[in-house]
């Protein structure tokens, strides 16, 4: 609230102060309240993984295996990844910028949420596919472009397509593409060495010098472990980053029940359309779709990018709720 | 948003910036003297509706005191609900001050009912000699102004004349707080008015 804002309405709000002192007051200035646990889970997840990479890069030192050498390739591989993977996302996804006079209703949608959320506008694209789904990419707000197929175009009602596009805006706020991006880069790395070890080190073992060959196997095995757990550990984080995304298109909208609609109705016909293209185009994207492809009928554990959708429209419902009782 | 509102994934509405709403009735002096543009007596500001019951009680309760007000100006007020879901509150008043006056009315009445948020933004109808519709809109959020001119004929095809727009904010751009960032002049497609 600004401070200019008029003693009439400094006055309403006092008066409701009094009324219901009950420490949530301060979150009442907006119209939902504060999802503290969702962001106590997400920085402890955020904890462990840079644990798990603290420890692989003590592993990686006390082994002494090339260490500048990898900072150098794993340095390259991350600027590539952050700098360039929307293109290349965009392009194996088939995705086509569209213009304002080709698709003048989500540009008017995504303009509005843009005003009302206070973001530049991002560049827009279409996948042409009847599959319904939605995704953003980008590294800053910038550079952001969002992206929806022609199925969810044709599936959503305005207040509903609203909803998804604003779970997609509240992405690029986020930042949850370089925030993944930086969550799997050790993960990648640690992949790496799990492979390269694998085929050097067998040399490197029957060379007779067991010291050296111990040291490979040890940072082998603790790679694997890294990754194992890495991987765990930012799917969970990927499913934190969707509630926030729900919960912040929800608190951009007002309207909970219209994203929880469309997740029902998203979901609901993904089951019914074929669905080669989307899935087979790139499963490291799935984090970043509204729906993941596969989510058929997917069992949903530690191994999934998305909660399942239950717990989503539960997320949703509580907002509803919220946003009704006024507190 | 600060590093650790990115990491949290928190992520809160804007409400309305400090008020630069008035700058309009000292830009417009100059645009009506110097530049031939002249106001069409008609504004209109977008907010969300919320579902909610309190919701529906502030709003009614704003609409009434305005259209007490306004009759006694001989100004008219009435609401539309547009195709995105968004509320317009259109006042028709032949005084610019007064529909500056009575915008402010509709907003500070959302921020004093605890949602001002919900704010879209402000727009003002004007006319210019070769333009036949010349749209002030002022960003609740960041507190500036930016102008949307449709071409003629174009509203309903999505066509605007950025060009003219640049004029019109380097004649304004002293006594109007100009939005600096074209990638936020945000068209409105379908204005009532």
């Amino acid at each position: 609230m600004t401070p200019e804002a008029p003693i009439g309405g400094r006055r309403r709000r006092l008066y409701r102060k009094s009324v219901c002192d009950n420490g949530f007051v301060a979150a009442r200035r907006t119209s939902f309240g504060r999802d503290t646990g969702l962001q106590a889970r997400m920085l402890g997840t955020m904890f462990l993984l840079g644990l798990v990479y603290a420890v692989l890069i003590a592993v990686l030192f006390a082994a002494g295996a090339g260490g500048v050498l990898l900072i150098v390739i794993g340095g390259g591989l991350f600027l590539v990844q952050l700098f360039a993977s929307d293109k290349i996302a965009l392009r194996t996804m088939g995705a086509r910028e569209v213009s304002a006079q080709e698709e003048p209703l989500l540009h008017a949608t995504i303009e509005r949420l843009c005003l009302q959320a206070d973001l530049p506008k991002p560049r827009i694209a279409v996948v042409d596919t009847r599959m319904p789904n939605a995704f953003a990419i980008g590294r800053s707000q910038k550079t952001a472009t969002v992206c929806a197929t022609t199925g969810i175009l044709a599936l959503l009602e305005p207040a509903e397509l609203e909803g998804v596009m604003a779970h997609e805006l509240t992405h690029v706020i986020n930042r949850d593409v370089v925030i993944m991006t930086v969550a799997s880069f050790f993960a990648a790395i640690a992949s790496m060495i799990v492979q390269f070890g694998f085929f050097f080190g067998g040399g490197f073992g029957g060379g007779g010098n067991d010291d050296e060959g111990n040291d490979i196997l040890v940072v082998i095995a603790v790679s694997a472990a890294v990754y194992a757990v890495s991987f765990v550990l930012m799917q969970s984080l990927s499913r934190y980053r969707e509630f926030a995304a729900d919960r912040g298109a929800a608190v951009i909208t007002g309207r909970p029940s219209a994203l929880a609609a469309a997740l029902v109705k998203i979901s609901g016909s993904m089951g019914r359309v074929p669905q080669q293209d989307l899935r087979a185009a790139s499963s490291e994207m799935a984090a970043f779709y509204i729906v993941p492809p596969a989510a058929k009928r997917a069992v949903h554990n530690l191994f999934s990018t998305h909660p399942p959708l239950e717990a989503r429209l539960a997320a949703l419902s509580r907002l509803e709720t919220q946003l009704q009782s006024g507190r | 948003m600060s590093l650790r509102d990115a990491l949290t994934g928190r992520h809160k509405v804007k409400g309305p910036a400090p008020d630069r709403l008035f700058a309009l009735s000292t830009a417009y002096v100059a645009l009506e003297t110097e530049h031939q543009v002249t106001a069409c007596g008609v504004a209109g500001i977008v907010f969300q509706p919320l579902a909610t019951s309190d919701f529906e009680s502030i709003v009614s309760d704003m609409e009434a005191v305005v259209k007490a007000t306004a009759s006694d100006l001989g100004a008219s007020i009435e609401t539309h609900d547009d195709s995105f879901g968004y509320r317009w509150m259109v006042i028709r008043d032949p005084s610019l001050e007064d529909l500056v006056v009575a915008v402010n009315g509709v907003s500070s009445a959302l921020v004093g009912g605890g949602y001002g948020e919900r704010v879209l933004c402000a727009v003002f109808a004007f006319q210019g000699p070769r333009d036949p519709k010349i749209y002030f809109i002022y960003n609740y959020k960041r507190g500036s102004w930016y102008p949307f001119v449709p071409t003629a004929g174009g509203a309903s095809a999505g066509q605007r004349s950025v060009e003219r727009e640049l004029q019109i904010k380097a004649q304004v751009g002293r006594e109007l707080p100009v939005e600096p960032e074209l990638e936020r002049w945000f068209p409105l497609w379908g204005i009532p008015f």
